[in-house]
């Protein structure tokens, strides 16, 4: 019924800001049940901005233990989730800065030569699993705007500030990717 | 070339945004990270009270204050060099208009505070014409440097008005400014001169 599903809403917010203030005190219990209940969109965002499984590893820890860090800090401003998405798009702006940081999805091959989009083989924009490809194949900046805007539902305006960019080189960003997307996809499947 | 359709319904009118949002949010990581991170969290204490992440540009700016005046002895302190200064005191005009810096609406500094700051600036101003151009390029430089990080901290103290490091970061750049003006009144003045 409607009304039990209000009722759970509340409950698990409740609950889920109950988990919050136990953590800020220091409950390390509390702050696994915050990790169980939020590690699947973290590590989610860190794989799409990175493209490597193992750095999405190394920056989902990072993003946890900074949260630890942090939580006393936190005011409930914006949403847990929100907040913890923030700490993670730091770290992965971090790790990319790091003068040896762990290898991003390059756009060059072995010889350090450019790789032509259109030499790889047009993707069926149908299915999900090749949608994921074209934004891994994206230049990192595109790539971050496409993730954050267009899979996570984040508005230009808190995109911008997570990244560190001017709204209007968010919105050039994305007209950017979604050009690059489309010519790494059939034209009759992503029209 | 393909014209893409752009502005706030992009997300409904383009097909590959649309499938974006579609994607899962969640992707399970391949293994359990709990163990790694809880043996970290034992080790890593948090940070009571500190209010960190909603103003790092402030705390930014509070560490570059502490740069501040290194410029300005430079230029105090430097051997008169009369050829480049007789060479530069026709540029004089170029150097920027020396402005106190403004604290802004969310500053805890009291009237007292501006009042003791405006004395200064008095004596400050009278030793104004004495200055070598280099030395009064250096005085702007870093009081744009301190007006920058009054900016970046009200700002923060705007959303965080009771943040006692913030307050501290505020007093810091306002001290900054003082020394910055009692250094020019203070300073023996030959090489600062121009000829």
């Amino acid at each position: 019924m409607p009304g039990d599903r209000v009722t759970n809403l509340a409950s698990a917010m409740e609950s889920s800001a109950d988990l919050v203030a136990r953590a800020c005190r220091g409950d390390v219990e509390a702050f696994e049940a915050l990790y169980r209940g939020h590690v699947g969109r973290v590590y989610g965002l860190c794989l799409r901005m990175t493209g490597q499984p193992e750095a999405a590893e190394d920056l989902t820890q990072d993003t946890f233990v900074n949260a630890w860090k942090s939580l006393p800090g936190y005011e409930g401003r914006s949403s847990f989730s929100t907040w913890l998405h923030r700490i993670a798009v730091n770290a992965v702006l971090a790790q990319r800065r790091r003068p040896q940081g762990r290898n991003e999805i390059s756009l060059t091959d072995d010889t350090g030569e450019q790789m032509d989009f259109a030499e790889e083989p047009a993707m069926d924009a149908a299915t999900p699993i090749d949608l994921e490809k074209a934004i891994a194949a994206l230049p990192p900046g595109a790539r971050d705007i496409v993730v954050l805007y267009g899979i996570y539902g984040y508005s230009h305006e808190e995109a911008a500030s997570m990244l560190g960019l001017a709204v209007g080189t968010c919105k050039a960003q994305l007209h950017r990717a979604r050009h690059l997307m489309r010519a790494h996809m059939k034209p009759e499947a992503a029209s | 070339m393909t014209t893409l359709p752009f502005g706030p319904r992009d997300r409904e009118l383009d097909p590959l945004l649309a499938k974006a949002a579609d994607l899962p949010k969640d992707i399970a990581p391949p293994r359990d990270l709990w163990p790694a991170i809880a043996a970290r969290l034992t080790a890593t204490p948090q940070r009571a009270g500190l209010r960190a992440l909603g103003w790092p540009a402030a705390l930014a700016a509070g560490f570059l204050v502490a740069s501040v005046s290194a410029l300005l002895t430079w230029g105090l302190m430097r051997e008169p060099d009369r050829a480049a200064d007789s060479e530069l005191a026709g540029s004089v005009a170029t150097v920027p208009a020396i402005m106190p810096v403004n604290y802004g609406p969310h500053s805890a500094l009291g009237v007292n505070d501006l009042a003791t700051r405006d004395q200064l600036l008095v004596q400050f101003r009278q030793r104004l014409d004495e200055l070598s151009p280099q030395t009064r390029e250096a005085v702007v430089k870093n009081l744009a440097i301190i007006q920058r990080a009054a900016d970046e901290i009200d700002a923060a103290l705007a959303q965080d008005p009771a943040s006692g490091l913030l307050n501290e970061l505020l007093l810091g750049a306002y001290k900054q400014e003082l020394q910055l003006y009692s250094k020019v009144v203070t300073s023996g003045g030959d090489s600062t001169r121009r000829t």
